[in-house]
């Protein structure tokens, strides 16, 4: 199974003095897949993916990246050299220029790409001979996604790609995240924005307070995720909705909206019993699926 | 590439040092001369000596301000991130960030020492090259110590003005701590 998935963690945790980062994360993402990796601010995220890196050590807990241990140190550098890492707030070193930038980090590997380094130096037109702390977020944004592109690693692993990118830019980048994954790379990236991961994502994990809530494939999301609104005569007790695959509930004098991540079927049946006067059933996209989840701890 | 990375962040400091020091050792020795007692004009002996003693504040000055870096430093800006993901280690990122603090610190002891020779020579007055050698090896040797307690503060203290200020204050207390010993030695109390 190990083969199959790119990134593995088992019971991964992560203390800040008293402060639970990361609550016993086990993970999976599968290879050759694009994986989204979903969470409010101060979920866990960037973290965990620190610690994938071994940027943080974890307090306790395993995982494996390609197969290479993440906590030692010498498997973790031989993981980094396969895997590209765009970080969260594009961090670059500002006293160098994006020339310099691209030589420096062009030094460290063996998979890197000139011809893919010179056309993503003309689409996104940067400046080469300008130092990077006078450079604007996005064009910082579209170096830190260059330096990555341009390699063939195994494995990308991108936080807020898309921070700063103009429209025309975010949709190159979504495209390029398709292609890069359709040749074989495995993607997993953070974001907040939730319509971009809608379209590109295979695979979706959401994390709130340090622990996994969803994990499931964009299909399994669109097939069994159902928001059942029910209108009721005189409204049941909230009680009798409650049951397995039910997340969520809300109720307003005879309506009822339920939540469901799977089992709609059995809510529809036991709104029947209850002789609901209405009952609409309607798929949910991820963006509603993600805020009921997330709301709903 | 990292000793690149190491000269980009530390040359405008090592630049500016070195520009101090040089200029400041050949000025001193030039202008001193006239100043010199007459049972002097044979060697530069006290004047070479003096000359060191000024080296040596700015030196460790200088060389405090190498040590200072790394990735503690590298938090508080943002940037520890992009250099822990880069397939190195962290011993040799420490050990090439040193190597390079060293060379520039040994350039920063050699160049104006180098400076005053000249000066000297084209002033057609003679110097002791073992003196000015005793000199330098005396300047690398003694103040690497405070060079490495920099490269050891900066690994330890967050911020990026706090390591620095935490660093000459150490070496501030350690020359007067230093000064009250050697008042004391030479006034025979030990």
């Amino acid at each position: 199974m190990t083969n199959d998935n790119v990134i593995v963690t088992q019971a991964l945790r992560k203390f800040y003095g008293t402060m639970e980062a990361v609550r016993g994360l086990h993970l999976t993402v599968g290879r050759n897949r694009i994986t989204a990796f979903l969470g409010r601010n101060g979920a866990g995220k960037s973290t965990t993916i620190k610690m994938l890196l071994g940027m943080e050590r974890p307090s306790a807990g395993t995982g494996t990246v390609l197969g290479k241990q993440i906590t030692d140190p010498e498997e973790n550098r031989e993981l980094r050299r396969r895997v590209a890492y765009v970080a969260e707030d594009k961090p670059l070193y500002g006293y160098m220029t994006v020339e310099q930038t691209i030589r420096f980090v062009r030094s460290f590997y063996c998979d890197w790409r000139a011809d893919i380094e010179k056309r993503l130096l003309q689409d996104y037109e940067l400046p080469l001979h300008r130092k990077v702390n006078t450079l604007s977020k996005g064009m910082r944004t579209k170096l830190s996604l260059l330096l990555a592109f341009a390699r063939c690693p195994e494995l990308m692993i991108v936080d807020e790609p898309s921070e700063g990118l103009d429209p025309v830019a975010i949709e190159h980048l979504l495209q390029a995240l398709v292609a890069r994954s359709a040749e074989g790379v495995s993607v997993f990236f953070s974001s907040h924005q939730i319509a971009e991961v809608e379209r590109v994502a295979d695979q979706v994990c959401i994390l709130e307070k340090g622990r996994l809530l969803v994990d499931a494939s964009m299909d399994e999301l669109r097939q069994f995720y159902r928001r059942i609104d029910l209108v009721f005569s005189s409204l049941p007790p909230e009680c009798e909705f409650q049951i397995s695959g039910v997340e969520r509930i809300q109720t307003s004098v005879r309506q009822m909206c339920v939540f469901a991540s799977s089992n709609a079927d059995a809510v529809i049946q036991r709104a029947h019993e209850w002789n609901a006067v209405s009952v609409e059933v309607a798929p949910v996209g991820l963006r509603e699926i993600f805020l009921k989840t997330v709301e709903g701890n | 590439m990292l000793w690149y990375k190491a000269w980009l962040e530390t040359r405008s400091r090592f630049l500016a040092s070195l520009a101090t020091l040089t200029l400041f050792s050949a000025i001193f020795v030039h202008h001193a001369q006239g100043l010199l007692r007459p049972e002097w004009k044979s060697d530069f002996n006290r004047l070479l000596f003096i000359n060191q003693q000024f080296l040596v504040i700015m030196w460790v000055l200088a060389v405090v301000l190498l040590g200072m870096g790394g990735l503690i430093p590298e938090k508080s800006v943002g940037t520890s991130s992009f250099t822990l993901a880069l397939p190195v280690s962290r011993a040799r990122l420490l050990g090439v960030r040193v190597g390079m603090g060293v060379l520039e610190a040994i350039v920063l002891a050699v160049v104006p020492w180098l400076a005053v020779f000249l000066v000297v020579s084209l002033a057609r007055n003679r110097i002791s090259i073992i003196q000015v050698v005793s000199y330098i090896l005396l300047l690398v040797g003694g103040g690497t110590v405070y060079f490495a307690m920099a490269v050891l503060i900066s690994s330890l203290v967050a911020g990026e003005y706090a390591a620095p200020a935490v660093a000459y204050g150490i070496v501030l207390l350690t020359a007067m701590l230093f000064d009250a010993w050697l008042v004391r030695l030479t006034c025979g109390d030990w």
